[in-house]
């Protein structure tokens, strides 16, 4: 069971790492479905192993919200924005190697939480939060708004696999709030993206400086 | 039962809004009559049994839920009505959209303080975002729809950390209790809190303050907070700074309430000790520097959740009480404002203070009312805001942070010097030959109402309102 959930749990942060490395819209949204379907096999092989039912709805749930409907909505955010080229002076490289020190970072964080739990998934603990952390990343730094809304959505990608690992997933009235929680986050932005587009003719945010001080 | 029928009838209410197009005005008045004589009953219901609680104790009232909800559909009762005059005086019946989303938004915030499940509270905080962030842009300018795309995202992402806070505590929780439906129960984990492990306990502390902290807009999480409440309708702004701040607040004390029972350093009170001063800050700067009236007013949020914040890191009675009590004096003061500050700013056709001149010939009744609700959030007598200060100040004293206190105390002074300048500039001078008087008697009588109460927590406490405070202090006791 924790080799199965550590192996999983590392090809989820292999997809967050790529995903600060691609560039593209397209390429950064099939990461963005990749994740989501390894947490759904994630969920489904501790439904499996653990006997733990009721997970195997959530992994449905999962495939269907978090690699399909979401990701489409985040592709219609992108139509019509080119990527953004890396600023000269600030090289792929160096948000690499912020990347990996989160996940550093992630393993000093939940330091305390993995020497408590007793579960035999709790060693792929910190691997969830660091693709929580990179999530973060993504979305601080983002400039545009497809960039804030995936980085968000690794962020919660993140989370969701640390309930499962953690816990083997919330009591189902939260799960079902949860989901559509991100669900309404994304169809609101995405509203917001069409009219932001209306009134200044790019999802670039550095055009957004109406508001200061 | 009441508890129920306190979230059953703003959720009717929203719906109804698109089911009754006609008399949406009409719906929208009852909903908000009803939702404040259902408040009104589970008040009387909480005092009288204590504790009521619905649907397999998913639904849970104690003390503390009570006070919030009689603060929610207090201002919200003002809020509404000054939704009804905004719409009457534009023409038309008003927006559908809009009233069926602040019905949803109040239900949201009530939902939030009276569930027992912590993760319900969770997706029902979230909430009130997502049923707000419509409400910020209803004017739909370019500005409006900045500041509700920076509100939801912030948001959206400092509500996400207090998930992954409520995760870690639920992971140490079912070690401990199995994965039980009620094992996010806030009374289960009450219960179980000293046999948690400190450490994970403390870690995910962290990351729910930093989560609710950023709906409580305390510094340095609070850079939303500006944009959206200076943008939103004025109803809107009342309820975001009244309320919604607090709801927030409220999330962080029920955690507090948890970490305090964990065994180990007093852990929780130092870092609501260290982000209430960095809110004060931040405050008392801006508050000098402000060059909008709601902005102004939306600093001044701040620095009031820092005050609040502090209050609850000095803990103790006096530190838990002052701090409660403050949070219900300011959703009075701010209240009153946000509805009178967007009645100058439809007068004067701009929020800008420099445009804003000569407040008191133009417009006397606005600008008393103006000027009262002014004095008592800067935190003079005879207004509640001096005597809750004063307990929190007191609190700070006892808990041995005289340091600190004195610290809050020149910050506050600061922030009031910040905002006496900005209302002597706006109600002296010589007003515009444009700007007439818009409020009546009939339409002012809540800010009066308001400014009533303020008086009466700052002088002569009403009967019941000690006992009040005592039961909450004894909610949250160690």
């Amino acid at each position: 069971m924790s080799a199965v959930a550590n192996l999983l749990a590392f090809l989820g942060l292999l997809a967050a790492l790529l995903t600060v490395w691609r560039q593209s819209h397209q390429g950064r949204l099939r990461l963005l479905v990749a994740q989501a379907l390894l947490l759904a096999v994630m969920a489904a092989a501790i439904a499996v192993l653990s006997g733990h039912r009721s997970l195997l709805g959530v992994a449905v749930a999962c495939a269907i919200i978090k690699a399909v409907v979401i990701p489409r909505a985040l592709g219609r955010m992108a139509v019509g924005s080119p990527p953004r080229p890396v600023a000269p002076g600030r090289s792929v490289g160096g948000a690499l190697l912020i990347a990996g020190a989160l996940v550093v970072v992630s393993y000093v964080i939940m330091l305390p939480v993995t020497q408590v739990t007793t579960l035999p998934t709790a060693g792929a603990l910190p691997l969830a939060f660091a693709v929580a952390l990179i999530g973060l990343f993504v979305c601080v730094t983002g400039r545009d708004a497809f960039t804030h809304v995936l980085g968000f959505l690794v962020f919660e990608n993140g989370v969701f696999g640390l309930a499962l690992l953690g816990a083997y997933g919330l009591p189902l009235l939260v799960e079902v709030g949860v989901f559509l929680d991100v669900l309404v986050i994304v169809l609101i932005m995405e509203g917001m993206v069409v009219e932001i587009r209306r009134e200044h003719a790019s999802i670039d945010v550095d055009r957004l400086r109406e508001l200061r001080g | 039962m009441s508890a129920l029928i306190l979230l059953l009838v703003p959720l009717l209410g929203a719906l109804a809004q698109s089911a009754l197009g006609r008399a949406r005005l009409a719906v929208h008045l009852v909903t908000a009559g009803l939702t404040a004589a259902a408040a009104a009953g589970l008040v009387v219901a909480v005092a009288r049994d204590g504790v009521v609680t619905t649907l397999f104790g998913l639904l849970r009232a104690d003390a503390l839920s009570a006070w919030m909800v009689a603060l929610i559909a207090l201002v919200a009762g003002v809020a509404a009505l000054e939704a009804a005059r905004e719409a009457r005086a534009h023409g038309g019946p008003g927006d559908r959209r809009f009233f069926a989303l602040f019905h949803l938004f109040v239900f949201t915030m009530l939902a939030a303080v009276t569930t027992d499940d912590v993760g319900v509270m969770w997706v029902a905080i979230e909430g009130t975002t997502l049923a707000s962030v419509f409400l910020v842009n209803a004017e739909r300018t370019r500005e409006s729809l900045e500041a509700s795309y920076k509100y939801l995202l912030i948001c959206s992402v400092g509500i996400a950390l207090a998930f992954v806070g409520t995760v870690l505590l639920y992971c140490g929780d079912v070690d401990a209790m199995g994965a039980a439906e009620h094992a996010l129960r806030w009374t289960s984990l009450r219960e179980i809190a000293p046999t948690l492990p400190p450490r994970l306990v403390h870690v995910a502390f962290v990351f729910l303050l930093v989560g609710y902290g950023t709906k409580a807009g305390l510094a340095p999480m609070h850079t939303w907070l500006p944009d959206a409440h200076s943008e939103a309708p004025a109803p809107v702004s009342a309820l975001m700074s009244g309320v919604l701040l607090s709801v927030g607040l409220y999330a962080v004390l029920r955690f507090k309430a948890i970490v305090d029972l964990v065994p180990g350093p007093d852990f929780s009170s130092r870092l609501l000790v260290a982000l209430g001063l960095a809110s004060l800050t931040i405050a008392a700067l801006f508050l000098w520097a402000s060059g909008n009236f709601k902005r102004m007013l939306a600093y001044s949020s701040i620095e009031h959740v820092g005050l609040v914040s502090l209050g609850l890191g000095f803990g103790g009675p006096w530190g838990v009480a002052g701090a409660l009590l403050h949070v219900a004096n300011h959703a009075l003061a701010k209240a009153t404002l946000f509805v009178l500050a967007g009645r100058i700013r439809a007068a004067y056709g701009s929020a800008e203070i420099a445009r804003v001149r000569g407040l008191r010939a133009a417009m006397p009744l606005t600008s008393r009312g103006f000027l009262a609700a002014m004095l008592a959030l800067m935190g003079l007598p005879p207004f509640g805001l001096f005597v809750s200060e004063l307990m929190i100040f007191r609190a700070g004293i006892e808990a041995g942070y005289v340091a600190v206190s004195v610290i809050a105390v020149t910050l506050v002074v600061i922030a009031f010097g910040g905002l006496l300048r900005s209302l002597h500039h706006m109600v002296n001078g010589e007003a515009p030959a444009a700007v007439h008087e818009t409020s009546t008697w009939a339409s002012i009588a809540p800010a009066a109402l308001a400014l009533g109460l303020l008086v009466l927590t700052g002088v002569a406490w009403p009967p019941g309102l000690a006992a009040s405070l005592d039961r909450i202090v004894a909610v949250v006791a160690r």
